[in-house]
């Protein structure tokens, strides 16, 4: 574990019993460090056992196996729980209980002075656009607007630190901007933040470390820089096209090859040639992770972290 | 963290569609309890103040059933517990909270209840006495012991299940009482099985004193006393088997 870890699993595994008292394996010997000050994003599909591990940080299942360090403490004392925001996927809430009676409700309980609660409550609702139905009963939300209150009721108390599994689901592209700004935030301020999802471009875009895992297994984690490298490098140029690059419609070329190949392939551009852009292909990211997961299924073990890799 | 979480709980259950549907049918039953009376071949009054009594502790019950059952089974198929589990608070915390806000809300509902019942039967000229008030404080207890019962059933099964065992307790709550008359006419290994299968439920008669207070029958304080002692020892174990399941529930 890593000295400056807000958040560690050492060796964790989990199991439960499904249908029929099946027991199931969500995680297996589960390594995984969220450093302090860090966005960390915690990739992988459905059923990958994100939740599970997020869950078993809240506390909300229990009798694993291995470590888990939360602050550096081991898990188990629920005071740790007073420094967290969690946002739960799919969240729900009280149908019968008002905007700013929940928020001052999970205020309370997060050991918020009650002075301080009325402009907490405030300064929530203002970020997530909900001042004006703080009066508003929360069985009449829907989808979008439940994930904009469990936002809210997540970082109500300023934790240090944020978890948030599948924060982006039911949000239309507007909100999703918006709670990426409240994230940035959030981080801005101090926070650490951790949180699920499935889609690559929701890590890249707001963190600096990931995680990825498959199966109830952690199949890499690191800097989210050197997962980035491992997408393909794409050179727009116009001129004398290299062999391997093809051509465009408005008579530019492309050519796409690996951050390996760069200094070489820039070097072996023929001359006259111009470079009009030099960026990174996503989409290229996206298939480096499906041939990943792929792999990992195909080899049936733990695959090594990619090449410079670190925590 | 105890009395904000049952705060919040006896505000989300009064705000609740059962709680205030069974509310306007204990006002629909009461005011037609008077045609009851005038049909009745005995004293109408009498009648009439016997089914007001009954009501309260029938939809008292069904709310406490209602209500209980959802408490921590829907929690959990909703996840509306996770927000508030994911709190600085041990499990039964949340669970005590709980209890003690469906408790609150279930005394506001059936103080309500008696309030009404006795004015409806001051404005019948039925006589209002105070017997009566006795009457309804068992009453309470008993359908806070089945708070505790649905509870308790809530959080070993579903909801639905709950429900139906919770009212099948309330049956053989109330059957168990007649159980000492009957027990002579069992033997030996019967007896003793009789005895113990009927020591794991609550005995809900012992809450039943409304047809004595009708009839103003006195009721010893001492042993007033010690049925509240034994409702309250009641909700305690039970909340204990609940607390005790809920700190291992997987959620």
């Amino acid at each position: 574990m890593s000295a400056d870890a807000i958040l560690s699993f050492t060796n964790v595994s989990f199991t439960y019993r499904g249908d029929w008292l099946q027991r199931v394996h969500a995680l297996k010997q589960v390594d995984l460090t969220v450093p302090r000050g860090s966005a960390f994003g915690f990739l992988g599909a459905n059923g990958a056992g994100k939740s599970t591990s997020i869950k078993l940080v809240m506390g909300l299942l229990h009798g694993h196996q291995g470590d888990i360090r939360l602050f550096g403490q081991p898990l188990g004392d629920h005071r740790l729980r007073a420094s967290i925001g969690y946002l739960p996927e799919h969240p729900y809430f009280y149908d019968n209980l008002a905007v700013g009676e929940y928020l001052a409700y999970m205020a309370r309980l997060s050991g918020l002075a009650p002075a301080a609660i009325p402009a907490a409550i405030d300064r929530v609702c203002q970020l997530l656009d909900l001042a004006d139905l703080k009066k508003r009963m929360l069985g009449s939300f829907s989808k979008g607007m439940r994930q904009r209150f469990g936002l809210a009721q997540a970082i109500i108390h300023q934790p240090d630190l944020l978890v948030l599994d599948e924060p982006f689901s039911g949000l239309d592209p507007l909100w999703r901007a918006r709670f990426r700004e409240v994230m940035a935030l959030e981080r801005k301020r101090g926070a650490t933040l951790c949180f699920s999802t499935h889609i690559l471009s929701d890590v890249e875009d707001l963190c600096d470390h990931y995680g990825v895992i498959d199966h109830g297994v952690v199949l890499e984690q690191g800097r989210l820089e050197d997962l980035v490298k491992q997408a393909p490098l794409v050179l727009t140029g116009s001129g004398p096209m290299p062999s391997a690059a093809m051509g465009n419609h408005d008579g530019t070329w492309r050519w796409q090859f690996p951050e390996a190949e760069r200094e070489k392939n820039l070097a072996a551009l023929p001359a006259g040639a111009q470079i009009l852009r030099l960026e990174r292909n996503r989409i290229g990211l996206e298939d480096y992770f499906v041939a990943r997961v792929k792999a990992f299924h195909a080899a049936g073990k733990r695959l090594d972290a990619p090449a410079g890799a670190a925590s | 963290m105890i009395a904000v979480i049952a705060w919040a709980t006896c505000r989300e259950a009064v705000r609740s569609r059962t709680f205030l549907l069974l509310l306007a049918v204990y006002l629909l039953g009461v005011l037609m309890s008077r045609i009851v009376g005038w049909i009745s071949a005995t004293d109408g009054n009498v009648i009439t103040t016997d089914v007001v009594f009954s009501l309260q502790s029938i939809m008292g019950v069904l709310v406490a059933v209602a209500t209980g059952t959802a408490l921590v089974h829907i929690e959990i198929q909703q996840k509306t517990l996770y927000t508030v589990l994911s709190r600085p608070l041990p499990r039964w915390q949340f669970v005590l909270g709980k209890y003690l806000g469906l408790c609150l809300a279930l005394v506001a509902g059936q103080v309500a209840m008696l309030i009404i019942g006795l004015i409806y039967l001051a404005a019948t000229g039925a006589p209002v006495h105070y017997w009566l008030l006795i009457a309804g404080l068992l009453t309470i207890v008993e359908v806070l012991v089945m708070a505790a019962v649905s509870l308790c059933w809530t959080a070993l099964s579903s909801p639905l299940l709950a429900a139906v065992l919770g009212l099948a307790t309330y049956a053989l709550g109330h059957a168990v009482h007649s159980l000492p008359g009957l027990v002579h006419h069992l033997h030996g290994t019967q007896q003793t099985i009789a005895i113990v299968l009927a020591s794991l439920v609550p005995d809900l008669g012992q809450f039943a004193y409304r047809n004595e207070a009708v009839y103003r029958t006195p009721i010893a304080l001492d042993d007033l006393f010690m049925r509240l002692v034994y409702g309250g020892l009641w909700c305690a174990l039970l909340v204990v088997i609940t607390v005790a399941v809920v700190r291992r529930k997987q959620l």
